[in-house]
Order: structure tokens, then sequence, then C-alpha cells
């Protein structure tokens, strides 16, 4: 019932803002024109994250009359990269979507896009902000170390823990710390920690690292373990640290009710240890809505709209989106009033409820 | 009898039969896509594939030798972050770190070729050995960078970026006017000096010629060096078109290169083949991807139709110097004698 409310809501709110489109105010919202081609990069082709973020964009342009083409190759590289988007300007395409392999490789060939006439836009992987428009951000490092936080302390709640009185014992396990976004991640999440959950303490300060590597991730699991039985939770902001966490309290005989093991992972990479009850929940953004924003984004910009910092955007389906300034993400970043960043609406919380919807 | 058949094979020599292939890529890609044709975006889309033409050149010298290299994108990589890190954290001047990056490359192609040719070892394993150390040591050499290693150094001088990026007479790409020197030193090198003779003679038969007095290990090692020389040169090139340093530029080229060199009438056992070949190669796949990207194909099937086009023409080739399947023309010219009768 309330969905229907909402629809209803949606399409009365449509309706006005098209009746309003010759006055000029909400104008630049819904101007959208037709037979826009949005080129949509990827960092590699067959890889289970960005082939569903083209499902999702495929889908999303297909419901609101614009062209996607996913333009690829099976090797990340940035030579290859920029060979895609050279095609994508030779071809006349209206904008590009990028999840860039490397934060300046491709700094000029966008640049020359956006000589060329071509919106540019990136998602999931930056470049330097004065090379592109609008960058959509999976979530600010606030965002993302909060979000790890409240995901323990869901878990911790829910087999019997007080998160708000009892004295938690916690580690940190990830890759390793020169990756730039774990380490935002880690270092905002222990501030949010400091601040709402002064009782908890993390027993290993200079954290454990597996450096992406699946085997190490297992065996430093089992360390951790081994040597902190009492451990409560172990938050894992990495992909490949969370499979290989759970594997380690597997075969340790640990479950979710003895420790709380959360953090950032594909849902697919999970589900047989959440089936199995080692954990409880974890999390990651969905890349479909993710791809989809990225390419309405450059279709929007491509039918003739600008973005300044501080817009409104509602973007069909997703919702509201507000450009923010290149800082949120990194504090030395480029700031001018035509290059911004737009946050993921919302991000996703897996659990053995809701997983089996996702599937990448 | 014989002059005519002669001038036949000079007509239609494989070279011959590669100007064919682009002319007709051209035409047809032209006709599909009349944005092909434009000069600027046929001339910018040679950038991208520079570095394979430039390096397939120079890796042509090892297979006439009856060598491979599959090491030479690792020293691509290799030449690329050396040059970042000397000019970004070492404070070298740019060109100087240029010097330095093309001497490593040459360093790094004369230790592969020493091992080939003086321990007999098989250039495949050595090659593949070296490809492994040399992207190691790429990495290694990013630890003293003050950049991430995942980010690529940038920021280059305009002069440096201009040596890539430039055009001549604001239409010809500056990279196609290296290639063309390059294809022009390494064809005088190859087919018009002594050493290029010999070149040729250690394919034909490595014992024939140290007995008639080459000194063939050095011969053979000589290719390797400048197979790292060519490798150098692109990764200077790709730094400067990119505008970034990286680690792993240039990792994904080396089967395009060993296909751009066969596909050119090299043989891949040794002793027959040339630049000209290996340059017209280049080109046509480099074409044959674009053409058909501006066709509207995905990237990520474009190496289906190169390696259908390396296949088909290699076979077409051998099957010119199989004897069984030159009877079958003769057959069907015995059942209609009296026409043109060989």
């Amino acid at each position: 019932m309330k969905k229907a409310i909402s629809i209803v809501a949606g399409l009365a709110l449509l309706a006005s803002t098209m009746a309003f489109a010759n006055g000029g105010q909400e104008a630049a919202a819904k101007g959208t024109k037709k037979g826009i081609t949005v080129v949509f990069v990827p960092k590699l082709t067959g890889n289970a994250f960005f082939e569903s973020a083209n499902i999702g964009a495929q889908e999303y342009a297909k419901n609101h009359g614009f062209t996607v083409k996913y333009d690829g190759n099976p090797e990340a590289s940035v030579a290859n990269q920029v060979t895609v988007i050279d095609n994508a300007i030779s071809t006349g395409a209206d904008a590009v979507c990028v999840s860039s392999v490397d934060a300046t490789g491709l700094d000029a060939v966008m640049k020359e896009a956006k000589k060329a006439g071509l919106k540019v836009v990136t998602w999931d992987s930056d470049v330097s902000g004065d090379s592109r428009t609008v960058m959509v951000s999976q979530g600010t490092p606030d965002i993302l170390g909060k979000m790890l936080a409240d995901m323990l302390a869901d878990s911790l709640k829910e087999r019997g823990k007080n998160p708000a009185k009892d004295a938690i014992k916690y580690v940190w396990h990830y890759s390793q710390a020169t990756v730039a976004d774990q380490n935002s991640w880690q270092v905002a999440g222990e501030a949010y920690i400091k601040k709402a959950y002064p009782n908890w303490k993390n027993v290993a300060p200079s954290n454990y690292y597996s450096e992406q590597d699946a085997e190490k991730a297992i065996t430093i699991g089992e360390a951790i373990l081994t040597a902190y039985p009492d451990i409560d939770g172990i938050i894992c902001n990495d992909s490949t640290a969370l499979p290989g966490q759970a594997q380690a309290a597997q075969n340790l005989g640990k479950k979710k009710n003895d420790v709380s093991i959360t953090g950032f992972a594909s849902p697919n990479s999970m589900k047989e240890y959440a089936k199995a009850d080692v954990l409880a929940r974890w999390g990651l953004w969905d890349c479909k809505i993710q791809g989809a924003l990225g390419c309405y984004l450059a279709y929007y910009l491509a039918s003739g709209n600008t973005i300044k910092v501080g817009d409104k955007i509602n973007v069909p389906d997703i919702g509201t989106v507000e450009v923010l300034p290149n800082t949120v993400l990194d504090s030395k970043a480029y700031t001018a009033s035509d290059s911004g960043v737009v946050l993921l609406p919302e991000r996703a919380v897996f659990t053995t409820a809701n997983m089996n919807n996702y599937n990448f | 009898m014989m002059d005519k058949r002669d001038l036949g094979k000079k007509i239609f020599r494989w070279e011959g039969f590669l100007v064919v292939l682009i002319v007709v890529e051209v035409l047809v890609f032209g006709g599909i896509n009349p944005k092909f044709l434009i000069p600027r975006v046929l001339l910018g889309s040679i950038n991208n594939f520079m570095s394979i033409c430039i390096v397939s050149l120079f890796v042509t010298f090892v297979l006439i030798t009856g060598g491979i290299d599959i090491q030479a994108g690792s020293i691509v990589g290799l030449t690329s972050i050396v040059i970042g890190v000397l000019w970004n954290d070492a404070g070298v001047d740019i060109y100087i770190a240029c010097l330095a990056g093309l001497s490593i490359g040459m360093v790094c192609g004369a230790l592969s070729g020493f091992l080939v040719a003086y321990t007999g070892v098989q250039p495949m394993v050595v090659t593949l050995g070296g490809s492994f150390l040399y992207s190691g040591l790429a990495l290694t050499v990013t630890n003293f960078s003050s950049t991430e290693s995942y980010k690529g150094i940038s920021g280059f001088p305009a002069g440096f970026i201009q040596i890539a990026k430039g055009k001549l007479f604001g239409i010809i790409p500056s990279q196609l006017v290296i290639f063309l020197a390059l294809v022009l030193v390494s064809y005088v090198l190859l087919h018009l000096t002594k050493y290029g003779r010999k070149i040729f003679l250690c394919g034909v038969n490595r014992n024939a010629a140290e007995y008639s007095g080459i000194n063939t290990r050095l011969v053979v090692m000589s290719t390797y060096i400048l197979s790292g020389f060519g490798a150098s040169l692109a990764g200077i090139l790709l730094t400067s078109y990119l505008g970034t340093a990286k680690t792993d530029l240039g990792k994904e080229i080396t089967l395009p290169v060993i296909t751009a060199v066969v596909l050119g009438g090299t043989s891949n056992l040794g002793g027959a083949g040339g630049v000209i070949g290996t340059a017209l190669a280049a080109l046509l796949i480099g074409l044959l991807r674009f053409g058909l990207s501006m066709a509207g194909v995905g990237t990520q099937y474009l190496d289906i139709p190169v390696g259908v086009l390396l296949i088909l023409s290699v076979a077409v080739r051998f099957a010119g110097t199989n004897e069984r399947l030159r009877a079958i023309p003769r057959y069907f010219k015995n059942l209609f004698p009296g026409k043109d009768c060989a």
C-alpha cells in the first residue's frame, strides 16, 4: 500500500514538474532528449561487479529512453581504456561513463572527450576532478565507516550482547595500510566508534592485513581467532579479507553466535558462509543502481542540462541526489562549481533474508 | 616460364597481399561508417596501437634468429616506471630519465639474450622468466616513489608529452613519424647490412653460420638487445602519450606483438621474414580493431576477428608451401588439359 502511494505521489510529482517545464524554473530537471548514446566503460569486462552494473544500466536505459553501449576490454589497463574512450569520441557518442583503472592516467583522454563535446562522468573509480563533470561514488569515508561499525553493532545485538554497555573487543582486518579507500573507511569507522561506542576496545590498533591474497586472508583470519579466543567482533573492510575471515572461522568451528564477523564483499562471495551461520550480515552497495545512476547522469548532461555543486537532481526510480563538492571524498581534491560528486542514495546490507535478491 | 613465375612471386609477395588487405579494410570500414575516413580520426586511431607496431618491428629480429620474445611487454612497464620515479622522486631531467630508461631496457634485453645465446636454454623459457623478473622489478621500483603504485606518476612537462602527442603539420601524429623512421632504420639494418645477413643465417642454420665464421652467440644476443631497445622506446612513447608512468603499461601487448610478427610473414621457426611485413601486419591489425569498433562491435569481441585473420592467413601461406595441397590445383588443371597448361 505504502509503495502504491509513493508511486502515485511520484507520478504526480512528475506530472507537475512536466507542467512547469515551460516555466523555466524546474525545467533543467526534466529536459531530456531522445537518441542519446552513453558509452559505459568498466575497468574490465567479465567481472561480476562490472557485468551486473551493466545489467543495471541497460535495464534503466531501456526504461528511460536512452541507449547505453557497454564497451570495455577483458584486460584492465590504462591503454585499453584510452582506446575505448578514443573510439567513443570517434564514433560520435554523446557521453561516457567510466570506472577508471588509474587515478590520473585517463585525465588527458577525458579532457579530449570533453573538448570534443562529450559529457564525461565517472563511477566507482575516479579520475582527477578537473577531467570530469561528476563522479558517482559509493559513499564518503564517514558513511562507509559508520556503516561498518553499525553492522557490527547490529550483529552483536542479535546474539544477545549489548553494544552500548558491554566491553566489546574487536579488530580490523583488511588488505594493507597503503590502500587509500579502505584506510579512509577504517579511520572514519574508528572515529565513529570512539564517539558512539566508547565502551568498545580495539585489541589490535595496528590492524591485520592480508594484502588481497585469498589464502593469506584465511591464515590471518585464523591467527586473529587463535590470538584472541574471546574476541567479539571482526570488521573486514576488504572483499578478499571478509570471505577469508569467514572461512577461517568455519575452519575453527566458530559460528555467528561465537564471534560477529562483518565487512564489505559481494553477496555471491558470502552466501555460503551466511547459509552455514558463520556470519549474520555484511554489506556493499548495489552496483546495478550505481551503473544506472552513472549512465543517467551522463544522459542528463548530454540532454543539455548542466550540473553545479549544490544542485539537487531528481533521478527517476532512484531518488533525489545532491551534487556535493569533490572534497567529500578527498580533502585535497580539486574544487570548482562545475565538478562534483554524487553519492549513491543507499548502500545495501545483506543477510540470509535478502541475499538471494542480488546476483553479483 | 621461370621469368613469369618469378614475376608472379614478386607481385604476389606476402607484403603485397597485406597491402591489399589494408586497402580492402579501409574501403569496407569507410563504407560502413564514413567517419572512419576522416583523416583526423583515422590518423588519431593509429596513436592507440603504435606501441604494438614499434615493439613488433624489433621482435621480428628475434624471431628471424629462431627465438621468441615474450618479455617485451614487461620492459615497456619497467621503462615507464623508471622514467617516472627518476623524474618525480630523484629530480632527474626528464630526457636524461628517458635515456636511463632506454639503457635499462637494453640491459634487460642483453641479460635475457645472454642466457638464450650462451646457455642454450629455450628462448620461450628465458623470456617468460624475464617477463616475470622485469615486471617484478618494476613493482620494486615503485617502492622508491612517494606515489602509491596504483596511482601512476603524472604531471610530466609539456615538452615530454609532446613527444607522442605532437602532430606534424597539425595532422600527422608524431608517433607515426617516429614509427616510419624506425621502419626505415630497421629495414636498412636487417635487409641491407652484413649484420642483417648474419641474423638471417643464424636463423636458417646456426651451425652453418658458426662454421662460416659468424659469432652466432653475439648475433643472437644482439637481437634481444634490439628488442629491449624497441620495448623501451615504446615505454617512453606510451608514458608520454598517456601522460602517466605505471608499472603495468604494455602488459597486454605481448600476444598482439607476436601476432603482428607472424602475420607479417616472419617464420616462427626462424630464417625468413622481414620488417616491412611486420609493419604492415601491425597496421592491418590495428586498423581492423579500430574499424570494427567504429562499425559498432564491442571492444571485448575484437580478439575474435584478429584470431581468425591470423589463423586463416598463416594457413593460406603454409598451404602454398605444402606439396600435397599444391597438388590440388594441378589435379584440376589436369582434368581440363589444353587451357592454360603450366
